[in-house]
């Protein structure tokens, strides 16, 4: 377990499609609490590997293990690293039960939920990672990279799950269409090198949704 | 050898952990575990002759994860699989008197309402292992962390064998699975399936399970097991921190507990078990003399029948037009609105009826529970006279229920009551039988008492008993009313049975019936009255209820009277005379406020007048500020939250004066095949139905057909369907194609946002929908 006190509000309202123009007063209330409510519901949790690992013209070997990350854009983001990070993160099926309820009593409350739970679970990862670094007592890491973006394919899901043991170890698991449940849930591979690493982000080019984003077409970024 | 045999042992030594030996072994992280059965028997047979040797009285075959889902892309089916195992484990026990366990793990996926795997799957994936390890001499199910799931294999068990079954679930530090499970929930639930024995496994190292195993220890008689971890893992070395004297201590520690199985989970290997069986040489079985707890429970909440508890009476079509017409159009919506409604009134029990001649009644209680129980924490009632209804409720239904009845009847106690014993329900029980109701208490009494003997008979436990002297209308029949309490207070007192009565039918045909109710409740609590089917959403029958579990001492410092109703009073808001007006309350979100102005203009403007001229148009104004941003997608959602309480007090009024409905037309609307994704789905459908639009919601994952026939059905001019996913666009091009081989005449609007407009077009969809807005829009021009 992981504790997160507060919710990055900016970015939930952000995610919801806020913008600094809009009067938000008459709906202050009810942000404060579903907060409220998300912060009792869920129960964070995360676990992880790490690997040594060799890396090939279009896949990633990991040392005595099953999953081989396929793809130009994993190659290019472990290039010059020698050991993996393979993670998994999960806000628990609570979360999942709480905005369910609310899907019914208050969709207000569920669409706003749901926004929130997707800024806590990010929070959770950064948190996650930060524990991950020390414990492991790692310098340089590069971004978490996830099933999905650029070529990665999503289809990797189940073997990543079983990799590091994230059904036993933090209840989580994949549909067949590669959906994690709960659905407020991360894995990522992270990549670990002796040199430095420009603290780089996902960026646009990399993402599926870079031709439809909400954000994009306010002249915004989503933060990745 | 048979289990019943080595319960004649204090204690039943199990073996220690598999995988960790394979993985010192070489095993590859990902790897399955379970093909080692089939490429390399001897290493397995190996180890489990080691664990013989230690002295496991049972070893568990190699079938952890031997599923249909795990095994997919492997190669091998099950069958292969399991039965490699089974053969290699009862090779390994040759020449001793060692038993071999099917050990049968979670399947991988989370079944239905988080994740989208069927209980019905569910049960037909264990199946398969069930009937491909039938030469194993007990079935195990383990590291279980969802009590429905356990459900769905503890069923497949009982039906498709006749070997012993005993369930280890695993619990955190806070005493619950990762599903939410509680103990008390899983000892309640399991007993009553007729389990042999349960306990926990895995996850924490034995230090951590005191707890665990103490609690579970105050539900159940049955024998406790227990298989801790050997401490916890480094993550990093993946080292476990207890050592093999240090877990003896331990398990020997929680003899007191009544622990007859024993054994060691992740990181633990023969070495464990051996010094177990050294630490627990000389000690006696212990049998803990609690006395277990009349409770039923949901898999998050046990409700313990100690002091009176308020079951909400209003899922129920019984004199109910709104109610009637949302079961003849499926909209379970409004159903699942009447349960948390309830809750929220304080209901701690549901009573679920959906019994309707028009419609066919088992499909629709089936789906009822499901949903229910997917947005409830509270236990349910299955209210059902028809037996074949409450066996499929009492099947997928996720925890302890209470069957809602039996009466004194040969018939009655002869079909329900084994239905009530399988599936480990309590059950309320009737006190009429073929001549009716009997007129006096005397009479009522006995036909209890030949309920309750009759349960006892079959095995249902006294506690689990309740009986509902019922209640006659005061207007009819006033001096029945003083028998119906003097039943109750006997069955209380002499036959020592909780009690439960069915509350708002005695002011049948008065005036102020609150008022009546309110006083029969209260004499009833005195008299015994422990179970209260009542309309929990009158705050006059939930505070009689709650005031006198204060002055009976059963609400311990007034802590949950005070905490309800101690701060600033906002029970009444409905009540209260509105000061604004419908319009301000839309544009501003004050949703309590909506009912009491809605209903107050309808006193003066017609139901279509309220509707086109101030709800309509003030969803247009809120739409028009989001579509140029002053406003931000809450706030609109919040809009159509106020419009649709002023919505569902003119559908009322409506379905109160005659049966003309004010749809101004059907919308069908889905989450495509594969996806899961449905909040924007959802939003899309408060607004069309604050629009006066009826959409049929077929929810998430949605199969093509089940659109096409639900078009089809309901004679659609307009089908919304939603992805939000690259990979499930695939799955929205597909119905639409379906719908157009099908030569429907219906328009398709899309949306999601990973869709664009050309996109839209390309898969042949009619309209491309940017959000929630739009759809409006379009069904304006669709249907008018």
């Amino acid at each position: 377990m992981i504790a997160i006190d507060k919710i990055n509000r900016a970015e939930a309202l952000r995610y919801m499609g806020c913008n600094k123009s809009i009067d938000t007063k008459n709906i202050e209330p009810l942000l404060d609490k579903c907060e409220e409510e998300l912060l009792t519901a869920i129960k964070p949790r995360y676990c992880y590997r790490i690997f040594d690992i060799n890396i090939h013209k279009a896949h990633v070997d990991l040392k005595d293990c099953r999953l081989k990350p396929e793809g130009n854009d994993i190659v290019r983001h472990l290039s010059g690293c020698t050991a993996a990070v393979v993670m998994a993160a999960t806000l628990s099926a609570d979360t999942d039960r709480l905005i369910n309820k609310y899907k019914v009593q208050d969709m207000t409350s569920a669409f706003i939920l749901d926004c929130m739970a997707s800024a806590a679970i990010e929070q959770v990862c950064d948190k996650a990672e930060r524990e991950i670094a020390k414990a492991a007592e790692i310098k340089n890491m590069t971004w978490r990279f996830s099933p999905g973006y650029g070529d990665l394919p999503i289809t990797i899901q189940k073997q990543l799950i079983s990799t590091v043991n994230a059904e036993r170890l933090i209840g989580l698991t994949v549909t067949d269409s590669n959906i994690l449940i709960p659905r407020k849930s991360v894995t990522a591979i992270i990549g670990i090198s002796q040199n430095n690493i420009p603290k780089g982000k996902r960026g646009c080019s990399l993402c599926s949704m870079a031709q439809t984003c909400q954000y994009r077409k306010r002249g915004d970024r989503c933060g990745y | 050898m048979d289990i019943n045999t080595l319960l004649k042992k204090d204690h039943i030594i199990l073996d220690g952990a598999m995988g960790t030996m394979l993985q010192s072994l070489g095993l590859e992280a990902g790897d399955i575990p379970e093909l080692l059965s089939i490429t390399e028997p001897d290493k397995i047979i190996s180890i489990h002759k080691s664990y013989i040797d230690a002295g496991s009285n049972i070893i568990y075959a190699n079938t952890f994860g031997a599923n249909r889902y795990k095994l997919e892309g492997s190669g091998y089916d099950v069958s292969h699989v399991v039965k490699a195992a089974v053969r290699n484990a009862k090779k390994a026990c040759e020449g001793t008197d060692t038993l071999t366990a099917l050990d049968i793990g979670p399947i991988g996926q989370l079944l239905e309402p988080t994740g989208n795997l069927s209980f019905e799957k569910a049960y037909e994936i264990y199946k398969e292992i069930v009937e491909a390890g039938s030469d194993a001499d007990i079935i195990v199910f383990e590291t279980m962390t969802d009590l429905y799931e356990v459900k769905a294999g503890v069923l497949a068990a009982r039906e498709n064998s006749d070997k012993p079954i005993i369930v280890t679930m695993t619990f955190e530090e806070n005493m619950r699975t990762f599903t939410g499970c509680s103990v008390a929930s899983m000892a309640i639930t399991l007993e009553g399936l007729g389990v042999s024995a349960i306990g926990v496994n895995c996850s924490l190292g034995p230090k951590e399970l005191y707890p665990i195993i103490e609690e579970m220890s105050k539900w159940t008689e049955l024998p406790l097991v227990i298989k801790p971890n050997a401490g916890l893992p480094d993550p990093i070395t993946n080292k476990y921190n207890v050592s093999p004297t240090e877990f003896a201590e331990h398990i020997a520690k929680m003899n007191r507990f009544g622990i007859r199985f024993v054994g060691g989970c992740c990181g633990t290997n023969p070495e464990y078990i051996r010094q177990t069986v050294k630490a627990l040489t000389g000690l006696k079985a212990v049998t803990v003399k609690n006395e277990i707890p009349s409770a039923v429970c949901s898999p998050v909440n046990t409700v313990t029948i100690n002091m009176p508890r308020i079951i909400g009476e209003r899922i129920n079509p019984t004199g109910k037009k709104r109610f009637k017409e949302a079961l003849k159009n499926r909209d379970i919506d409004y159903i699942l609105g009447q349960a948390t409604e309830q809750i929220q009134g304080g209901a701690e029990i549901l009573d679920v009826n959906v019994g309707l001649p028009e419609i066919d009644e088992k499909e629709m209680m089936v789906t009822v529970i499901k949903a229910v129980q997917g947005v409830a924490d509270v236990p349910l009632q299955i209210d059902s006279t028809i037996p074949e209804v409450l066996e499929a409720a009492l099947r997928v239904y996720n925890g302890k229920p209470i069957v809602n009845s039996v009466n004194g009847e040969e018939e009655s106690l002869d079909t329900v009551l084994p239905l009530v014993k399988k599936y480990g329900a309590a059950v309320i029980g009737l006190t009429l039988d073929k001549d009716g109701i009997p007129p006096r208490a005397e009479k009522r009494v006995e036909i209890a008492e030949r309920i309750m003997k009759k349960a006892l008979e079959l095995g249902i436990p006294k506690r689990d008993i309740y009986i509902d002297c019922l209640t006659l209308t005061a207007s009819a029949e006033q001096a029945a009313v003083t028998e119906t309490l003097k039943a109750v207070e006997t069955v209380k007192n002499k036959l020592g049975l909780h009690t439960v009565l069915g509350v708002s039918n005695i002011s049948f045909g008065l005036p102020n019936r609150p008022l009546i109710n309110s006083t029969f409740l209260t004499m009833a609590l005195t008299k015994g009255l422990d179970l209260a089917i009542i309309n929990p959403n009158t705050e006059a029958m939930t505070g009689a209820v709650r005031a006198y579990r204060l002055l009976a001492n059963h609400d311990i410092d007034s802590a949950e009277f005070i905490e309800i109703y101690g701060g600033s009073s906002t029970n009444t808001v409905s009540d209260a005379i509105p000061t604004h007006t419908l319009e301000y309350a839309i544009e501003k979100g004050l949703k309590s406020e909506a009912r009491a102005i809605t209903s107050r203009l309808l006193e003066t403007m017609s139901p279509m007048d309220v509707i086109n001229h101030i709800v309509i148009p003030s969803l247009d104004k809120a739409g028009d500020e989001f579509e140029t941003g002053k406003i931000f997608l809450p706030q609109l959602i919040l809009s159509a939250g106020v419009a649709q309480e002023a919505f569902e007090v003119i559908k009322k009024e409506i379905a109160s004066t005659d049966d003309n409905t004010i749809s101004k037309g059907k919308i069908v609307i889905a989450t495509v095949k594969g996806d899961v994704h449905d909040i924007g789905k959802n939003i899309v459908k408060v607004l069309l139905e604050n629009y006066g639009y009826t959409v049929i919601d077929l929810g998430k994952d949605v199969d093509y057909e089940t659109v096409v026939k639900a078009i089809k059905e309901n004679d659609c001019r307009l089908v919304g369907l939603s992805a939000l996913m690259t990979t499930t666009l695939g799955a929205m091009a597909n119905t639409i194609k379906l719908i157009r081989e099908n030569g429907l005449n219906c328009k398709i609007m899309v949306g999601g946002a990973v869709l664009t407009p050309d996109y839209a077009k390309s898969i042949g969809a009619d309209y491309y929908s940017k959000d929630a807005k739009q759809s409006v829009d379009i069904a304006k021009e669709v249907l008018g």
